[in-house]
């Protein structure tokens, strides 16, 4: 069992979309039983930290919500840049909020490469017959960029747990697959090997940051 | 705070007994969804636990309430609010409990159960073990100072990373200027401070039982490893970033009317605006990361306190980001970039924690906010000048506003409403749009309207009206509306509407102002219309009109960086130094906002128009322009000001001087090259010819300075030939050199010398001015003007005053010179012969009448000048020409009070017996 405990991944995930499409609502419904806390902080809604631990491997997940106003677009790299994963938000009823996924989409994937994992959500399913951004269409899209698809719906709370769980998942596989591992270095600072096996996690190369 | 402790739950003794004791029960757990709760490790001292301990953490949601409600499996029944898990127990006050943190596990078939590790047991009974773990997040330099104290158990750690610090400053006098050199350097003493707190054996073994204290011990050495470094290397990071800053500077000082409204931000929002403000601009007064990324929480917080009363709008990143704009551009910090750097380049001890935790998030924030601003999306409020529009009246308001005031006065007529043409704004806007024929005709169709109403009106008087005889005489110009009548003559209801209307009309003129006493001229200088600036000045307009803040139209092409408008308006003859209604010169609004084209435009054109503009005027703050420069990092503007004889010591209203405001290296440097050493006016001499070469060459700054030097007939490279001629002369005075200076000036060296030592009998006296004399005197005149003078305004006098060669002295004031010139800093020969205690030239130059009581661009008279410096016999032979003692300079000091503060004690002698004296004289 210890053996498993190599320490906790961070991950870091981006939520994207365009204004309304219901970035904020995704993010307070993931978190909304948390100890019915009346006093969510401004941050909470923009920022979050969960813990998980899928089969004994442990998760921080930082998700940070951005702004969708195009105004704000610019400012996109900012926030993405280290990001291990993605969640890319539009709205069914809203064709434009799609085109803008596959604008970011295309973004990230010539800025991070392969090294992010994408996760698109077609939110407000509660309104299913005002659809117009065609079922069929966006999980071929989703196919085609390598992204899992997620019908979600903040109101109905509705695949919201299953789309970070599986986004989570992706994000342990692939850390697993590519060793990018930040190796610790092992600090001069403890001469005894037994405290640096356990606290090495959270020591690297100050360049590495 | 979130993510504060952090334990991994799987290696908790409670939890893994839990789950290999009673597995049956764990898995019955995980199938209902109830939650377990894990006291944190280290809460309990036992590692024996029995059924009922277990049962006691187990939380089944009730059926009504499964949010906050809670039974444990002992029956007992739980709530939750706000983090805190509220156990009542049947005797004593409820048991409590922090809940630490929540963690979501998922089983291989991806069951979902969750674990909160909470801070102390849920039975009151149970052990309690040690509880001194530093759960608390350190929120401070002194959270810090004592989380090393009292782990450490002395303050031998303290001390130790104190020294190590001490070493690292002596090793390096000077820290690299280079971010990238510095930020290495700076990680290695953190290295080296971690290695001497953990060479405390306390520490270290505390740091080994839970990586939550590690963590904090790291957060802790670093924090005081910052309170000790900050003020050493700051300097250098404000320093390599002060491109950056002075740009976002520039940027934020030319929006800084933004309004709320341009920026869309939420109406529930406004109300938290100022607090937030107020925490914000404290960020500079911390000096540590830490707390830097605590300020800006706060003040996100404090934005957020909004929602608490009305929670039914949640803050989304898209309403927060306009808002933390809006309090950048409002704090008025000058150095955002430099803050922004320090805290993500000298934060050591987060990195490795992944990018994602939340003071990543913070600072992330702020750089998009600053990237924001920088990009120019921006580009000041969509509509810069809606301020003066309160509320834009759309077209129909105001057609109806006037036919309302229209059929005020013709309550009876069919009238034809008065059509847009007639009003103000739309002038406004046809000048915004650059019409500048629709402008200049309508102007002037309204021009000569006015002007018949006008004499219509003198008419008028003249032939007392009756109606009868309403026009007798037979106006020409009047023509259009005598045709529109029935008959010239016409009395008809008709006819007399039309005439009265004609007179009611309310065109807008030249001199017309809106609600904000704007007039067309300060509309097209506010948006750098420069054609439409010159047909206004020709057609009369008012050059030195104020508005409602006593700005006049060359204040706001100042402000908003508009050269051409700005040259027009000065070359017409507007006031240079107006103040406005905080005493802001136009000079001073250009530097605010960082527009040297316009302060370049500014003191050349003083220069060369020949007028006074006051370099070290002080706003209402008593700031003078070089304050403003240096305070926002304007380098090329400081140097600007600095050549034309701005003081970097005068202090303003808070007693901070140019240098006080100055944030980084570069400008004080800058500000420092400015002492009075006139070598090194001869070396900036030197330098400025070498420029004016390159903006031959350079295609871009040609077309400026051919601008500028437009007034000035001469073409560049002859003023090139001057100069040089210039300063060859001034090197020879400096050299003592004075044949050859003579020589320069045309001026015969030896007649002069044959004059004073051989007619010296035959004049009356050396300096007679009776015809027989001045026969023999003029031979030895030049028609050379000594009176020329370098581009820091030196002349040949000043010169040979500064270097005490008093025979040139004679020579020149000879040969007509001004004995009274100043130079760019308002200095007259006098002063530079007080300033380097040149007694001899001072006693001529007093004898030939200079005046003692000159004062330069800073107030100082010589006598300040000689006190300041301690010359004590320039102040002796000063005092014997009765100064006034009573002149205080710009910064309200009298001589005696200048030799007070510098502590010159013999000059203070001196002065105060010359008080005694004359005080029992009188």
């Amino acid at each position: 069992m210890s053996s498993k405990i190599s320490g906790t991944n961070n991950f870091k995930v981006v939520l994207l979309g365009e204004g309304c499409v219901g970035k904020t609502s995704i993010l307070l419904r993931y978190i909304e039983d948390k100890f019915n806390d009346k006093h969510l902080s401004t941050l909470q809604a923009t920022f979050l930290n969960k813990k998980l631990n899928i089969n004994n491997k442990r998760i921080n997940l930082s998700i940070w919500d951005t702004a969708g106003q195009e105004r704000f677009h610019a400012l996109g790299p900012i926030y993405y840049r280290h990001s291990h994963g993605a969640v890319l938000v539009y709205d069914i009823t809203d064709d434009h909020s799609f085109a803008k996924v596959q604008n970011w989409v295309k973004e990230l994937k010539k800025m991070l490469g392969a090294d992010i994992v994408l996760v698109i959500a077609g939110n407000k399913i509660d309104l299913e017959h005002e659809r117009t951004v065609s079922l069929e269409e966006a999980e071929r899209y989703a196919e085609l960029v390598g992204a899992k698809h997620f019908h979600t719906s903040a109101k109905l709370n509705r695949g919201v747990e299953e789309l970070f769980l599986e986004l989570s998942r992706a994000m342990l596989d692939r850390s697993e697959r590519t060793p990018t591992a930040p190796v610790p270095r092992a600090l001069a600072l403890a001469e005894d090997d037994e405290a640096a096996s356990t606290s090495t996690c959270c020591w690297t190369t100050p360049s590495n940051g | 705070m979130e993510g504060g402790y952090d334990e991994i739950i799987s290696d908790n003794p409670f939890f893994v007994a839990f789950k290999t004791e009673y597995l049956e029960l764990f898995q019955h757990c995980i199938t209902e969804s109830w939650v377990v709760c894990v006291p944190r490790v280290g809460s309990l001292n036992t590692r024996v636990f029995t059924i009922e301990d277990y049962c006691a953490h187990v939380l089944v949601p009730s059926d009504e309430l499964p949010e906050t409600h809670y039974t444990t499996l002992t029956e007992k029944q739980v709530t939750i609010a706000n983090k805190v898990i509220t156990l009542d127990i049947t005797k004593g006050l409820p048991l409590q409990s922090h809940i630490l943190f929540e963690e979501t596990f998922y089983t291989e078939d991806f069951i979902k159960y969750k674990v909160w590790c909470i801070e102390a047991p849920l039975e009151p009974t149970s052990n309690v073990g040690d509880n001194d773990v530093t759960k608390e997040n350190l929120c401070s330099i002194n959270d810090c100072i004592d989380l090393l104290w009292t782990q450490a158990a002395g303050r031998q750690v303290l001390d130790q990373i104190d020294l190590t610090v001490q070493i690292f400053i002596k090793k390096h006098p000077t820290l690299p200027v280079a971010i990238g050199n510095l930020k290495d350097a700076v990680s290695e003493l953190y290295t080296l401070c971690l290695q001497v707190a953990l060479q405390n054996k306390r520490l270290r073994d505390k740091s080994k039982t839970s990586k939550h204290i590690l963590e904090n011990i790291k957060l802790a050495v670093e924090c005081y490893m910052q309170q000790l470094l900050f003020d050493y290397i700051f300097k250098p990071i404000c320093t390599s970033c002060s491109y950056e800053d002075s740009h976002l500077n520039k940027k934020i000082r030319n929006m800084c009317d933004i309004q709320l409204r341009d920026l869309d931000i939420k109406k529930e929002l406004y109300h938290a605006v100022p607090k937030a403000k107020q925490i914000l601009s404290k960020i500079d007064s911390y000096n540590t990361v830490l707390e830097k990324v605590l300020c800006l929480k706060q003040a996100l917080n404090a934005i957020n306190k909004s929602d608490c009363s009305t929670d039914a709008t949640l803050l989304t990143a898209d309403d927060l980001l306009p808002v933390f704009v809006f309090l950048l551009i409002k704090s008025g910090l000058p150095n955002w970039y430099s803050q922004l750097t320090y805290m993500k380049d000298f934060r050591f001890s987060g990195i490795g924690k992944g990018d994602g935790d939340e003071s990543i998030f913070l600072i992330t924030t702020l750089e998009a906010v600053i990237e924001h601003i920088q990009s120019g999306a921006l580009a000041g409020p969509p509509d810069p000048e809606s301020y003066y529009y309160e509320s834009n009246p759309s077209e129909d308001s105001m057609s109806s506003c006037y036919q309302r005031r229209s059929s005020m006065t013709e309550s009876t007529s069919t009238c034809e409403t008065t059509s847009r043409e007639e009003t103000l704004e739309y002038v406004f806007d046809l000048i915004k749009a650059n019409h500048t024929e629709q402008v200049q005709s309508l102007l002037e169709r309204n021009r000569i309207h006015l002007n018949n109403m006008h004499d219509n009106e003198k008419s008028a008087f003249k032939l007392p009206l009756s109606e009868n005889d309403v026009d007798d005489d037979d106006d020409d110009s009047d023509v259009e509306i005598f045709q529109k009548l029935c008959h010239p003559l016409c009395n008809c209801k008709k006819c007399c509407q039309k005439l009265s209307k004609n007179l009611l009309k309310t065109s807008p003129t030249i001199y017309s102002r809106d609600s904000h006493g704007l007039t067309p001229l300060h509309v097209a200088s506010i948006h750098g219309k420069a054609a439409i600036v010159d047909i206004l000045i020709d057609m009369g307009a008012e050059l030195n009109a104020t508005d409602l803040n006593e700005c006049s139209p060359l204040h706001y092409s100042a402000s908003r960086g508009h050269q051409n408008a700005l040259l027009l308006l000065l070359h017409s003859g507007a006031d240079i130094n107006k103040a406005n209604i905080d005493k802001n010169s136009p000079l001073h609004v250009a530097v605010n906002n960082g527009h040297l084209n316009c302060v370049k435009a500014l003191i050349y054109f003083a220069e060369h128009g020949r007028k006074q503009i006051n370099i070290n005027c002080c706003n209402v703050n008593g700031n003078t322009p070089l304050h403003l420069a240096a305070k926002w990092g304007y380098e090329g503007i400081a140097k600007l000001l600095i050549e034309n004889g701005a003081e970097p010591s005068l202090q303003n209203r808070n007693g901070k001087s140019a240098f006080d405001l100055a944030h980084n290296l570069k400008i004080l440097q800058l500000l420092k090259s400015s002492t009075p050493n006139l070598y090194e006016y001869i070396h900036i001499t030197s330098l400025d010819i070498k420029k004016l070469n390159l903006k031959n060459i350079n295609p871009f700054t040609k077309l400026q300075s051919l601008k500028i030097k437009s007034n000035d007939r001469n073409n560049a490279s002859k003023t090139v030939e001057n100069l040089k001629r210039i300063e060859r002369i001034l090197q020879a005075i400096s050299y003592g050199d004075i044949k050859l200076a003579c020589f320069y000036m045309n001026i015969n060296y030896e007649n002069y010398i044959n004059i004073t030592s051989e007619f010296k009998e035959s004049l009356c006296h050396p300096l007679c001015e009776c015809p027989n004399c001045k026969g023999i005197i003029q031979s030895t005149l030049s028609d050379f003007d000594v009176n020329f003078c370098d581009s820091n305004g030196y002349t040949p006098l000043h010169f040979a005053a500064r270097y005490g060669l008093d025979e040139l002295c004679k020579i020149l004031i000879l040969n007509r010179a001004n004995i009274n010139i100043k130079n760019k800093k308002g200095q007259t020969p006098l002063h530079l012969a007080a300033l380097h205690n040149k007694t001899v030239a001072l006693h001529y130059l007093l004898d030939n009448g200079a005046n003692i009581n000159a004062f330069d661009l800073s107030g100082n008279t010589p006598l300040h000048d000689a006190c300041a410096i301690g010359n004590i016999g320039a102040t002796k032979t000063l005092l014997s020409f009765q100064p006034d003692l009573t002149m205080t300079n710009a910064s309200e000091k009298t001589p005696l009070d200048v030799a007070k503060q510098k502590v010159h004690l013999t000059i203070i002698d001196l002065i105060e017996k010359y008080l005694n004296k004359t005080s029992i004289y009188k």
